[in-house]
């Protein structure tokens, strides 16, 4: 386990430098530069700026510049900004996401696995109806439209909620609800097929024919072999939600850091660009890290070693 | 069961630690905006009990402001604060005039080169220091010190050894703008300036107190650090999330400021921002595209003049554009007023000539109204012209037009009409083409469009800061087009002292660039906005920052 773990590891530093090997060249690649707008751009000025930020330098300079920043964590000012670092974009970004990530995904992994349960304990009963039906409708309704919807009825019309900026508890619930009813659904339906394809087995008839308690059959036996695919998609869905969302972000005026991947690309500013993808994939790599930990724990048939043998 | 949530919960944990130690201070945030937000809804709750009758004005700017080091914050988002929360030496009237501000007396030489600012006495900054003309001189050089990197250096090469220094040919010593006193401040110009009271409205030529940033250089970055001068001080600044203004007791016209505070929030999107004016927490909201036409005639929007154009350049190295009567003939198979009422509809005045509306002439005239319209629909004239232009050049067919717009729904939108225009007048089939904005943008000035969407803004009040764009090799005039009679106009427009004859040859550039056609225009943009019943004396100017001084709220 431990070599595993070392390996593993070693892999991981790999996958980011390459990924941010590549996220260097193609930035370089794209035409425009972080000074290039309608308004007029004198050449003196443009030079100054230029030499401000080292961008005169030759590019393997520059690369070189950009591997010591990703060794460092430090990536020096944000072009945009000129006053703030990537770092602290990111320092003061990051934690206000991960709150709205974090409860999302309680939400969703909670009412998900709940309704997928239901919906497969009463198969082809209304509960399960009601249940598809919600998770069709979350899955297909994109949750900018949502987050618009919930805003108008609920802030604007019933001004139930105050409909957007993040400075209380109150502020948290509509961006949740717009945030989680997609992942909830992708969850509820993951459970509900293969709770049913679990709830067929061998062993469950075994554990019936026991005569154990329904209770205890489907939370100790069904469930828990039922889950795999649910923590098979938790990794990407945990990075990406909780690196903080574009579109709810902007919606929710929400200052999380969602709006520096975009951001920074349109405005071509490199800095960042770089700081929020090695950020962003160091923690995807790091999730799927633990969703492959995770699952030895959930099934003792996948031995961790046995998959050493394979890397 | 248990086992399964004891995972889960481990899982979570590792997942906040992991959180936490990808950097260092990314764990303290979170308690940081804990412990901030009850005891700021404490002081917004006993503020309101203190003082019931607290005027606090709701505005958004959309993000965060990029600085307030006036020398870098060179947009929109910056100036609307910073125009507030500093002053210089002089400051836009409600009828866009400059008028005295810092300065309470400004004398000007007989050869219109040399201005003397004296500063009022009762001037100070919001620390209480008095200001003095070397804040000024300091600023100045700060701003067009190369090592700055400050955008909005240019603005200032009228003064001498200005442009110099900024290059890094000259010293700051050579530049001309000397304190003789504290109180005295002298500016020498290059050359006469009509403008240069008025470009000197714009932040990057606010004062910076010395003695503040010697001391700390990044003086700007945060509210507690933060020293103004003007009608409202920096109160709070929670970055990427709001910023708070009171009014500053220190200011030296702070009899005329009517509001306690303006709070300022930032969201980006304008569909959740008019959503909160909606629920009345913003007293000020921008019009969401979406809603402009259902909005047209409510009580509350407010429509003002914004001195810019949206236009299309030709490339004039490009056929069939190296033809001036094929340029022509695509020029005048617009129908801008169709264009504003059909396809914009946002109220804006369609554009017969590039110079925007707004500029007075010593006659006493709208120089739109004296120019009248220099190109306008025409599809017979357009037809003749374009028979003709082929001709000249020998085409039997015309060359292929692709038209490309930087990847947005309303330029498409324009994009179409014009498409749909040029084949119906002239049978023209053309093709569109968009290109993301930053490519756009690079490659519009390589050149490598036939005919591309643009806009203008203008940087100080006057004609000839549009007209100049298209002088040869100008880094704005993006369309190759070269013409030694027009360069001869501007260069004699920068040099002529009389006021008459100077407003004759602006008259005859804009002429003379609408004849040669190297772009057409379409429409003059201006400002919609909604304001709540009882928001009153808001200053919005053509070419100029928002202003607060005189806004109410009852």
């Amino acid at each position: 386990m431990a070599i595993y773990i070392v390996k593993r590891f070693f892999m991981m530093i790999a996958t980011i430098l390459i990924i941010a090997t590549l996220t260097f060249f193609l930035m370089h690649s794209i035409p425009g530069s972080p000074f290039d707008d309608e308004r007029t751009s004198n050449p003196t000025i443009q030079a100054n700026l230029e030499k401000y930020y080292k961008l005169d330098q030759p590019t393997h300079i520059q690369y070189l510049n950009y591997l010591k920043a990703i060794v460092t964590f430090d990536f020096g000012p944000s072009i945009k900004k000129p006053n703030e670092s990537v770092n602290t974009q990111l320092a003061r970004g990051f934690p206000i996401s991960l709150e709205l990530g974090l409860v999302t995904i309680l939400v969703a992994v909670l009412s998900g696995i709940t309704l997928g349960t239901f919906a497969a304990l009463r198969h082809n009963g209304i509960v399960d109806y009601g249940a598809m039906a919600f998770a069709v409708i979350g899955i297909s309704v994109p949750n900018f439209v949502l987050a618009t919807l919930l805003i108008q009825q609920l802030a604007v019309n019933l001004q139930w909620l105050p409909p957007a900026t993040w400075s209380s508890p109150k502020h948290m619930i509509l961006p949740t609800l717009a945030l989680a009813t997609g992942p909830t659904a992708i969850i509820a339906r993951l459970t509900r097929s293969s709770m049913l394809e679990v709830l067929t087995q061998d062993y469950m008839k075994m554990a019936r024919a026991k005569g154990l308690s329904p209770f205890r059959i489907v939370f100790r036996h069904a469930l828990r072999n039922a889950l795999m695919p649910v923590v098979t998609i938790m990794g990407t869905m945990l990075a990406g939600i909780l690196t903080g969302t574009f579109v709810i972000e902007r919606i929710f005026a929400i200052p999380g850091m969602g709006k520096y991947f975009v951001e920074s690309i349109n405005n071509r500013d490199y800095p960042v660009i770089m700081g929020s993808t090695v950020f962003y994939s160091a923690f995807l790599v790091f999730m799927l890290f633990l969703v492959d930990i995770v699952y030895g724990f959930l099934d003792p048939r996948i031995k961790l070693h046995r998959k050493e043998g394979d890397a | 069961m248990k086992k399964w949530l004891m995972f889960m919960a481990m899982a979570m944990l590792a997942l906040v630690l992991a959180a936490c130690t990808a950097n260092k201070d990314a764990g303290k945030e979170p308690e940081k905006t804990d412990a901030n937000t009850p005891s700021e809804d404490d002081g917004k709750g006993s503020g309101e009990e203190a003082s019931a009758g607290d005027k606090i004005l709701y505005m958004n700017n959309g993000e965060e402001p990029t600085s307030f080091d006036p020398s870098i914050g060179f947009d929109a988002v910056s100036w609307s604060a910073l125009n507030n929360i500093m002053e210089g030496l002089t400051r836009l009237d409600d009828n866009h005039k400059a008028v005295e501000a810092t300065a309470e007396k400004i004398d000007i030489s007989e050869d219109g080169l040399t201005y003397t600012f004296t500063i009022r006495d009762n001037a100070k900054w919001s620390n209480g220091d008095p200001v003095v003309a070397g804040d000024f001189v300091y600023a100045w050089k700060h701003m067009l010190d190369p090592a700055t990197a400050s955008p909005a250096s240019f603005l200032a090469y009228f003064i001498e050894g200005a442009e110099a220094y900024n290059n890094e040919e000259g010293s700051a010593d050579e530049i001309g703008i000397k304190a003789e006193d504290d109180k005295t401040f002298v500016v020498k110009l290059t050359a006469p300036n009509e403008a240069f009271l008025n470009i000197i409205t714009n932040p990057s030529f606010f004062p910076i107190n010395e003695k503040v940033a010697a001391d700390n250089p990044q003086w700007h970055a945060n509210a507690d650090t933060f020293v103004g001068n003007g009608p409202f001080k920096l109160a709070s600044w929670d970055h990427d999330v709001s910023f708070e203004f009171e009014k500053n007791e220190h200011y030296w016209d702070a009899d005329a400021v009517k509001l306690d505070k303006v709070h300022w929030a930032m969201v980006n999107d304008s569909n959740t921002a008019y959503q909160m004016y909606q629920s009345g927490e913003l007293d000020v909201s921008g019009v969401p595209s979406e809603m402009a036409e259902q909005l047209k005639d409510s009580d509350e929007l407010r429509v003002d003049d914004e001195a810019g154009l949206y236009f299309y350049r030709f490339n004039t190295s490009m056929e069939p554009f190296t033809n001036k009567k094929i340029r022509r003939a695509f020029g005048m198979a617009i129908d801008q007023e169709e264009i504003v009422k059909y396809v914009t509809k946002n109220d804006e005045k369609p554009a017969h000539g590039f110079v925007t509306y707004g500029f007075i002439g010593p006659d006493g005239k709208e120089f739109r109204d004296s120019v009248g319209d220099l190109i306008s629909y025409n599809p017979e004239e357009a037809k003749k012209l374009l028979e003709e232009g082929m001709k000249e050049e020998g085409y039997t067919e015309l060359p292929k037009v692709t038209l490309t717009y930087n990847t947005s729904e309303s330029h498409q939108a324009i994009a179409i009409a014009l498409q749909s225009k040029f084949k119906e007048v002239l049978g023209v089939d053309t093709e569109l083409q968009n290109v993301e904005s930053g490519v756009f943008a690079s490659e519009q000035k390589e050149f490598k469009y036939q005919m591309s969407r643009s806009s203008f803004l203008y940087d100080y009040a006057d004609p000839v800061n549009a007209l100049e764009s298209f002088i040869t090799g100008s880094s704005m005039n993006r369309t190759t087009w070269s013409n030694a009679e027009y360069d001869k106009l501007i260069e004699d427009i920068k040099n002529e002292t009389d006021e008459t004859k100077r407003w004759e040859l602006l008259q005859d550039a804009d002429r003379l660039l609408m004849e040669e056609m190297p772009i057409f225009p379409l429409y003059f943009y201006n400002q919609t906005t909604l304001e709540k019943p009882g928001v009153t004396g808001i200053l919005r100017h053509p070419v100029g920052y928002l202003d607060l001084k005189y806004a109410d709220k009852n």
